[in-house]
């Protein structure tokens, strides 16, 4: 047993990713899921050029968040299907290592639904960015993040209820509500180039560092809720 | 089941409600801009004043259940919960019936207001977590998610700078309040803190008893947000001309129709598991 926690998590972040790789099960859903979202944004807001560049923050995190939730609900689904969490429960590897392992696996497979929307939403809603990209790309990394640890936290929970996939919008969307906010006021402050998004990137990193620990800290307790 | 104490609480209670109601309604020296409108914050400020004290109860409460695993823990977070989120609402619909005369307005999207409505649906979400958790892991899993809320709370505080706010700042213990006004203010936050006890003490003890006979169907979440249509249903023609005695009486009967109808819901409940409890004694 002199496996580190990290050893554990990459065993699992590798189970994650291979089996991802050989269904793409969640990802397709996910890439369908959003490029739907995207193309009722545009047939609901008719837009001009500078207005899409004062709401375009919201439009893209509403749409990476709704396909976020369908990711997160899936992940924990398979394993309850295939009894790993039992497994876990009785093995003597510690939960906190299942739980990096699923928030990088779900973190990476996020990451990816957003680099391929990215171009999609450039080119149909004509996006280009006033203030520097590269802002761009620490808030994303960081709202993701924060959307991620959060809901892989409440996925598990949820899957303890009796409506599974119906609760973890419940549970996730108010926690949240303050990340995405900032994530949007964020976006949209690079993207207008109005202001610095540097306070908004202060909160964002604030808020992962306290969720992170809570979820870490709580998962033990969850897995083993009884 | 309930003891002696219990009816002399509510009889303190009752005491204490009558006269600061009283004092709020009647003796209460008029304001200068808002007139008889303004009298809704004695029933405003002492229902946030108690929302927010049953919320740290139920965080405490959750802390202490996962630590120790105690049956009463659980049943003290649950009453927090819920007894705040009824508060709560009382805070969110008296609000707006003020902001209509004051500001012209129901709602703003502002700190204050954004800040209230966050906390209000945190507590339903967790209440929401209770009802549909198996009942065997319902107690773990909503005191976790208790810890999360909480930790919530300071964040959404944080967040909300970025908002401008229309919202009164607080004027208690300040020189800006009349002194009567602040002695009549204190009068109804004892009382409604006495209610907020009572009401949480009977939800506390019908808990108890849910427990003891082990059905456990918490309450259906947050009934009271019925009451968020309420002032749309008292106000609802745009009355630019009522006069703010109108706005009082308004704000009044919607927290008077939240706590009586919540008391009315706990005694309903109260009745039924005391009958499923004595059929399962025979």
């Amino acid at each position: 047993m002199s496996l580190s926690i990290t050893r554990l998590a990459s065993v699992n972040l590798r189970k994650d990713l291979r089996l991802e790789w050989r269904s793409k099960d969640v990802l397709n859903s996910m890439l369908f899921f959003c490029l739907l979202v995207v193309v009722i944004f545009s047939f609901a807001f008719d837009l001009t050029v500078e207005e899409t560049r004062r709401i375009a923050g919201g439009l893209v995190w509403t749409a990476f968040l709704f396909s976020t939730v369908m990711a997160l609900n899936q992940s924990w689904a398979r394993e309850l299907r295939n009894g790993v969490l039992d497994a876990f429960r009785v093995s003597p590897a510690p939960a906190e290592a299942l739980f990096l392992g699923k928030c990088i696996g779900n973190f990476l497979l996020v990451l990816l639904l957003e680099c391929l929307m990215a171009p999609l939403f450039v080119i149909f809603y004509n996006l280009t960015s006033v203030g520097p990209v590269w802002q761009l790309i620490i808030v994303f990394l960081l709202g993701t993040w924060a959307l991620v640890v959060n809901g892989t936290f409440f996925a598990a929970m949820s899957i303890r209820t009796r409506n599974r996939e119906l609760m973890l919008p419940l549970l996730l969307l108010p926690v949240s509500i303050p990340a995405v906010a900032s994530m949007v006021l964020a976006t949209a402050e690079v993207l207008t180039g109005e202001s610095s998004p540097l306070l908004q990137i202060k909160f964002l990193a604030v808020y992962c560092v306290v969720f992170t620990t809570a979820c870490f800290l709580l998962f033990d307790t969850v897995l083993n809720a009884e | 089941m309930k003891s002696k104490l219990f009816y002399l609480w509510s009889l303190i209670t009752v005491a204490l409600l009558a006269y600061a109601v009283y004092e709020a309604a009647f003796v209460a020296p008029m304001e200068a801009t808002m007139f008889d409108a303004q009298r809704i914050f004695y029933y405003h400020v002492p229902a946030a004043a108690t929302a927010f004290s049953l919320f740290i109860i139920n965080c405490i409460a959750s802390i202490i259940y996962l630590a120790k695993r105690s049956a009463w823990a659980d049943a003290l977070a649950v009453t927090g919960a819920e007894v705040g989120v009824v508060f709560c609402a009382v805070v969110l619909t008296t609000g707006p019936i003020w902001a209509r005369y004051a500001w012209g307005t129901f709602w703003v999207w502002d700190a204050r207001l954004t800040t209230t409505l966050l906390l209000w649906l945190l507590y339903i979400s967790y209440l929401i977590l209770r009802r549909s958790s198996e009942a065997s892991s319902t107690s773990v899993l909503a005191a976790s998610l208790a810890i999360i809320a909480s930790l919530d709370i300071p964040i959404v505080y944080m967040s909300n700078r970025w908002f401008r706010t229309n919202h009164p700042q607080p004027v208690i213990f300040t020189d800006r309040l009349d002194p009567k006004m602040g002695l009549i203010l204190m009068w109804n936050i004892f009382a409604f803190m006495a209610l907020g006890i009572l009401i949480a003490w009977f939800r506390y003890d019908l808990e108890r008893l849910a427990q003891s006979i082990n059905t456990a169907h918490i309450r259906r979440a947050a009934r009271g947000s019925f009451a968020v249509i309420l002032p749309g249903m008292l106000l609802w023609q745009t009355s630019a001309h009522w006069p703010p005695i109108r706005y009082f009486h308004a704000g009044a009967a919607d927290a008077w129709i939240i706590y009586i109808g919540y008391i009315v819901l706990l005694m309903v409940k109260y009745s039924r598991l005391k009958k499923e409890a004595a059929e399962l004694r025979t």
